[in-house]
């Protein structure tokens, strides 16, 4: 009985691996986009402007507080009424993007404020203008300490992404919803999604946690 | 060279600084001390607007701090501030911590600025330490790259804010020989110190401060034979009674 489920959900491995890659796809987009996007905000967040890091705060506030689901389902269902037609990729893409900016927006502007006031006041003494304190002297020292969270998050922004097969796009969970329907064994076929998921998730994990020991190496030697 | 005229600052209710008069002539050499809570550092951090005023005048260099005319950062890059911290970059070399502004605010050229980098971490007697990270470095050794790396820019004046007060007693000298090197050259300084050898030895007045205010200035000799105030007597029989 197992035997012959297990081989029916073998044959469907072209669409497990098209699954797969979607996941991939909208995963790496989402964050690259979601990276270069909360790193700008995260540092206009925590820079001098009161208007501009409320709004911000505001726009964050917002989307940490409303479930993926639903900005999703905004997103693709109540744009096209404003006359804005959108792909389910597009718009998968589109949310998880502005997810990942949210979050990584936070993560980037409390490293920022972890730098020690001094060594803004150093760079700011020896007159470097705001932009280059920020590159050569904050934003380095926010890197080593929100580099382990930053993996964290990538990793749950990965398995959030799974979110996006209510909309229709055939990502790796879908295509456990479509394989469910011709094999009636939904604990043997969501845990091979499960998997799908563990291989990817995985190796990020570890790389987190490399890079936190490395972390507290790193400070260790700093507090001589 | 810095000229206060009437200066007043708060902190919240706390009144720092209260109508200090102040000028200082260039290539003098000015110590400040006092009790701590006196205002000292607040003073000097003034000078290169890590603090601003709030009533009264600050020039220095001729350009009045707050006029909407004055370029802070190119006048930053005159001033020299060395932090009580030393407040080096942890991230970067002493090479690197040393030619970073002069690199990217004076746009020397790197060759240039880290041949200039090099001679000046040798005057501070780290010709051994240029590839070295901060956390591989002594207090003392962090210290001297911080001034080096104040001296750098080329200030015309240089501020020290309690510079040997986060030392192991060792490694004071060492740092206090540096600044007295500097000021042999004839550089404007004002330093907010206890080191009452230091002020006897380079210092051309003394900055007697308590509760904001100045309470007395006057040449070495004056204050520390003959102190005007009770307050200045009540100070110098504290640190002096060792």
């Amino acid at each position: 009985m197992i035997w012959q489920q297990l081989l029916s959900i073998a044959s469907s491995y072209p669409l497990a691996l098209r699954g797969l890659g979607t996941t991939v796809v909208v995963s790496l987009i989402g964050l690259v986009a979601g990276s270069l996007i909360g790193f700008a905000m995260g540092i206009l967040r925590a820079g001098g402007n009161r208007l501009i890091s409320r709004t911000i705060g505001v726009w964050v506030d917002l989307i940490r507080g409303t479930p993926f689901l639903v900005q999703l389902f905004l997103i693709f269902f109540i744009l096209p009424e404003l006359g804005i037609e959108l792909e389910a990729f597009d718009a998968s893409v589109i949310a998880l993007s502005n997810l990942a900016a949210c979050f990584i927006c936070e993560t980037v502007a409390a490293g920022i404020a972890a730098v020690p006031k001094g060594q803004v006041e150093a760079a700011l003494a020896s007159g470097l203008p705001q932009w280059h304190q920020m590159r050569h002297v904050v934003l380095p020292q926010a890197m080593r300490i929100i580099l382990p969270s930053l993996v964290g998050q990538y990793v749950l922004l990965i398995k959030d992404s799974s979110v996006v097969s209510a909309i229709g796009l055939t990502d790796l969970t879908r295509v456990g919803w479509l394989v469910v329907q011709r094999v009636p064994n939904g604990l043997l076929v969501f845990a091979i999604v499960g998997l799908g998921y563990f291989a990817v998730c995985y190796p990020l994990i570890a790389l987190a946690r490399r890079l936190e020991r490395r972390m507290g190496a790193a400070h260790a030697e700093v507090q001589l | 060279m810095i000229e206060f005229r009437g200066v007043n600052k708060w902190f919240g209710s706390l009144h720092v600084l209260q109508d200090i008069t102040l000028s200082v002539r260039p290539r003098e050499v000015v110590v400040v001390c006092g009790p701590s809570g006196s205002g000292k550092s607040t003073l000097i951090r003034c000078i290169n607007g890590l603090e601003t005023i709030e009533r009264g005048t600050l020039s220095v260099d001729g350009q009045r701090l707050g006029d909407p005319e004055t370029n802070m950062a190119l006048l930053r890059t005159e001033v020299g501030f060395v932090f009580q911290q030393f407040n080096l970059y942890p991230h970067k070399t002493a090479l690197e911590n040393v030619t970073l502004a002069p690199i990217h605010v004076r746009k020397t050229p790197r060759a240039e600025a880290e041949r200039a980098g090099r001679d000046m971490l040798a005057k501070v007697g780290l010709a051994d330490k240029f590839d070295s990270y901060p956390s591989q470095l002594s207090g003392g050794q962090q210290q001297r790259v911080a001034i080096a790396r104040s001296l750098c820019m080329r200030p015309k004046i240089m501020l020290f804010d309690e510079p040997t007060s986060a030392l192991d007693p060792e490694m004071i000298s060492e740092v206090l020989d540096v600044m007295v090197a500097v000021a042999e050259e004839g550089m404007t300084m004002m330093v907010v110190t206890h080191e009452m050898g230091f002020a006897r030895k380079v210092a051309q007045r003394i900055v007697f401060m308590d509760q904001g205010s100045i309470v007395e200035i006057g040449t070495p000799e004056e204050f520390f034979s003959a102190p005007r105030t009770e307050r200045s007597r009540a100070f110098l029989g504290k640190i002096l009674r060792h």
